[in-house]
């Protein structure tokens, strides 16, 4: 869990923000996932280049509980495997997990220029929302509504001395729930967020097997998925839209 | 002169070649013969007519006139050629089964036929029929299969058998065919051999054809063989001595004479539905197999990978179907053309970790059951096409320069989520926000309600009274289990001055008997409760004389004070 230590670095993030940040993770985090397999078994396996078995027990871990690490490692096995879209997916979600993973990140940039594909374009509240955690957003939207809220209702019933601070904290919470209602918002439309897993993915024109062929995807490009019907979403790539099979299409989130 | 064979099968057309005899369809001759002319009641003869013309330009009849007790049974056709001189000759025989029952001269008159667009007269042919005639020696064609009773598609041996004659001449076969429906003989491997063969107990030497056949359907079959007998060409006899006596081949150019066979009698089952296996062909009879060989066992994905098995036949006279090549997301199957025997896999990914196991069954014919001879999976290491881990270095302008290589690998799990799936998509975070929203609700109740109370006390008066009323009640009957008269007065004071105070309102300290009598109606004053409270208050306040009043009577007041206090607290 380094991405509060390195949010707390940014420069111009002052110390009492840090330890709010870092206080709020403290609700979102559940600890380290450390099984045997993931250090008797994964870790040898992709050491010894038996990637395939690497893989499956990397999978099988984060089956059981998905953690940023793991997906770090499955990525570097994927590409080691030459599945740049699964690949690059594993090192999407690690980075969804912990956005301030330095090997997903890093791994993120070294694989789109390798692949020649892009990164997803984010709108504004998507963008903030990769500041911190999914689930960060959620708790401190929560905790700063009630905060407010309580800075408002409380001293009236338990007749306190009306002071300065408690408008002050209603006004902090307020402010706080909006911003972080925008970053809920991008995170919650960032979950329609994929990215294509299989090479030369067809895109098709109607969501049928038999359907006319608009173009292919490459492996690793993102897309955002707009809806589904049956086997196949509708998805919106950078250059066209169309219909994609299920499993073709790996979702952020899933 | 023998003609050198030029190299080429192409410059083969050029050999001289015997010309096909077309100037003498004018003069089609026939003959017609009984064979053997001399036969026992009963005993079998054949009528044979011979004409030097193609099959398909004679218009033979369907029925032959043929002298009342002489019966004419089923008959055979053939044709063949012959060279004479320098030219083919075409020559075509009808043959039919002929029994008298009695005795008798028959002759088949002579009859014309068309042939070649012309008649050609069939000369008449006589049979002697006499009991005292020595047995025929009829020449036909013996028909031997390997057995009878048979599964569909099940191959099965076939002889035809051409036997040494009376004068022990061999003679070979040609033009063999076979009659009948519902199967199917190999034309190109056939076996054809001087052999000897039992027939009745009896060696006997004998020109054997052989060949496989092969049911297409199922139920009863009739097979039938004919041939013709041919002698052989050489320039004088040859006579060969073996364990069945001498047998002479004949010399001199051969004499063509068409035979035929007894029917065979063959019963076809089809294969049985139940129990059949997966990969099943139509395989048939007993194979054994041999552990499949693979090429290697580690490749790359797109690499093919040769696979070779071997199924042998255990038995004769088997059919072997070769597996087919199954279908497979991961591998892509590619069967060997036969004779070859194996497949080659092609893997599509590296998530594979064996070869696919091709289903593969046969019939036992014997056993009459399908059995297994799935060629196994074979584990194989599939290594993928490896992208690269490390580029080359850029410009050293480059302001946002991309990382020249992948990673090394996370030693640690890292950060944990219970889900991948955000807490603002799962119900049950929504729930939770419940829980502050009703802790607010209390808190507004709790406030409402103390309000309330503020702007009306006498109810928290009221309140306190009933509850200090309850307390002091306690005490009055501990009082009263204790016999202590002294604090029973006490107490009883208290609580008639308690469950009164809220009416005026004042502390209940300060109030004194007269207060209590005045929240009484008018018949309390008077009656017994009024009387009961005077009692009370009386000893009360007596408490502090310098005499107290005698209270051992007072005990008995118990069920007086209790009657009064129910009537104040009635006014709480």
């Amino acid at each position: 869990m380094n991405w509060p230590l390195d949010f707390a670095k940014r420069p111009g993030m002052r110390r009492s923000s840090a330890a709010l940040v870092m206080a709020a993770c403290l609700f979102v985090v559940d600890g380290r996932a450390a099984t045997d397999d993931f250090y008797v078994r994964g870790l040898p396996a992709a050491r010894a280049g038996n990637f395939p078995e690497a893989a499956s027990v990397f999978e099988n871990e984060l089956r059981h509980q998905p953690s940023s690490g793991v997906f770090v490692d499955l990525g570097i096995t994927e590409w080691q495997r030459g599945h740049a879209g699964a690949a690059i997916l594993a090192w999407e979600r690690a980075a969804w997990i912990d956005p301030y993973d330095a090997q997903a990140n890093q791994n993120l940039k070294f694989a789109r220029t390798v692949a020649q594909v892009d990164a997803p374009e984010l709108r504004w509240f998507e963008t903030a929302s990769t500041w911190l955690p999914p689930s960060a957003w959620v708790w401190i939207a929560g905790a700063s509504l009630w905060l407010a809220v309580g800075a408002l209702v409380l001293p009236r019933v338990f007749r306190w001395r009306r002071s300065g601070w408690q408008q002050s904290l209603a006004a902090l919470g307020f402010c706080v729930f909006i911003f972080s209602i925008t970053a809920n918002v991008g995170v919650v439309s960032r979950t329609d967020i994929g990215f294509i897993v299989k090479k030369n993915a067809p895109l098709r024109l109607t969501p049928t097997s038999g359907s006319e062929l608009i173009s292919t995807l490459s492996a690793g490009e993102p897309v955002r998925r707009v809806k589904t019907r049956g086997n196949y979403y509708f998805i919106h790539s950078s250059m066209n839209a169309g219909w994609v099979e299920q499993d073709q299409v790996g979702l952020i989130n899933e | 002169m023998p003609v050198q064979l030029p190299p080429g099968a192409a410059a083969q057309i050029m050999v001289p070649q015997p010309a096909v005899d077309v100037s003498e369809s004018e003069n089609v001759s026939a003959t017609a013969e009984f064979d053997p002319p001399v036969v026992r009641p009963g005993e079998k003869t054949f009528y044979r007519v011979t004409l030097d013309a193609t099959e398909n330009s004679i218009l033979w009849p369907d029925k032959i006139d043929a002298p009342p007790g002489l019966a004419l049974g089923p008959g055979v056709h053939g044709q063949i050629s012959r060279v004479e001189g320098n030219k083919f000759h075409p020559l075509t025989s009808f043959v039919c089964e002929v029994t008298a029952a009695a005795e008798g001269h028959f002759t088949i008159t002579n009859f014309t036929v068309p042939a070649v667009g012309h008649s050609v007269e069939v000369p008449a042919a006589t049979l002697d029929v006499s009991a005292g005639n020595p047995p025929a020696s009829v020449r036909q064609l013996w028909l031997e299969v390997s057995r009878t009773n048979l599964f569909f598609g099940q191959p099965f041996r076939v002889r035809v058998i051409l036997p040494v004659g009376p004068d022990n001449r061999l003679e070979a076969l040609r033009e063999v065919q076979f009659n009948g429906s519902g199967y199917m003989t190999d034309k190109i491997v056939t076996h054809q051999y001087p052999g000897t063969v039992n027939r009745d107990g009896r060696q006997k030497q004998a020109w054997i054809y052989e060949t496989i056949a092969t049911p297409l359907a199922a139920g009863p079959l009739v097979m039938t063989a004919q041939g013709f007998s041919a002698g052989s060409d050489f320039s004088g006899p040859i006579t060969i001595s073996g364990q069945a006596g001498p047998v002479m081949i004949a010399g001199g150019p051969p004499k063509y004479v068409l035979l035929g066979s007894e029917a065979v009698r063959l019963n076809v089952r089809p294969l049985p539905a139940e129990g059949e296996l997966p990969g099943f062909t139509g395989a048939l009879g007993k194979f054994e197999q041999d552990k499949p060989l693979l090429s290697t066992n580690r490749l790359r994905v797109g690499e093919p990978v040769h696979l070779e098995y071997e199924i042998r036949p255990a038995t004769n006279y088997t059919r072997f179907v070769p597996p087919e090549a199954p279908r497979s997301q991961n591998w892509q199957i590619i069967a060997d053309q036969p004779p070859a025997s194996g497949f080659t896999f092609i893997p599509l990914t590296d998530e594979v970790t064996n070869t696919p196991a091709i289903p593969f069954s046969a019939f036992d014919p014997a056993a009459e059951k399908y059995y297994d001879l799935t060629i196994p999976a074979l584990p194989v290491t599939v290594a993928g096409d490896g992208l690269p881990v490390q580029l080359p270095a850029w410009s050293a302008d480059d302001k946002n320069p991309a990382p020249l290589k992948l990673s090394g690998l996370a030693m640690t799990p890292g950060t944990s989520v219970a889900s991948l799936k955000p807490l603002q998509l799962q119900g049950w975070f929504l729930f939770l926000q419940i829980l502050p929203v009703y802790g607010f609700y209390l808190l507004w109740q709790w406030d409402k309600r103390r309000r309330f109370l503020e702007a009306h006390p006498e109810i928290v008066r009221r309140r306190k009274a009933r509850r200090d009323l309850r307390r002091e009640k306690v005490k009055l009957q501990e009082a009263v289990s204790a016999g202590d008269a002294g604090k029973f007065v006490q107490h009883a004071a208290a609580a008639m001055r308690i469950a009164v105070a809220p009416h005026f309102p004042a502390d209940a300290q300060a109030l004194v008997g007269g207060d209590v009598l005045s929240q009484l109606d008018e018949a309390g004053r008077g009656g017994q409760a009024g009387e009961t409270v005077r009692k009370i208050f009386a000893v009360a306040d007596a408490q502090f004389a310098a005499t107290p009043p005698a209270r051992a009577d007072l005990l008995a007041l118990q069920a007086a004070v209790e009657t009064t206090l129910q009537k104040l607290e009635e006014k709480l």
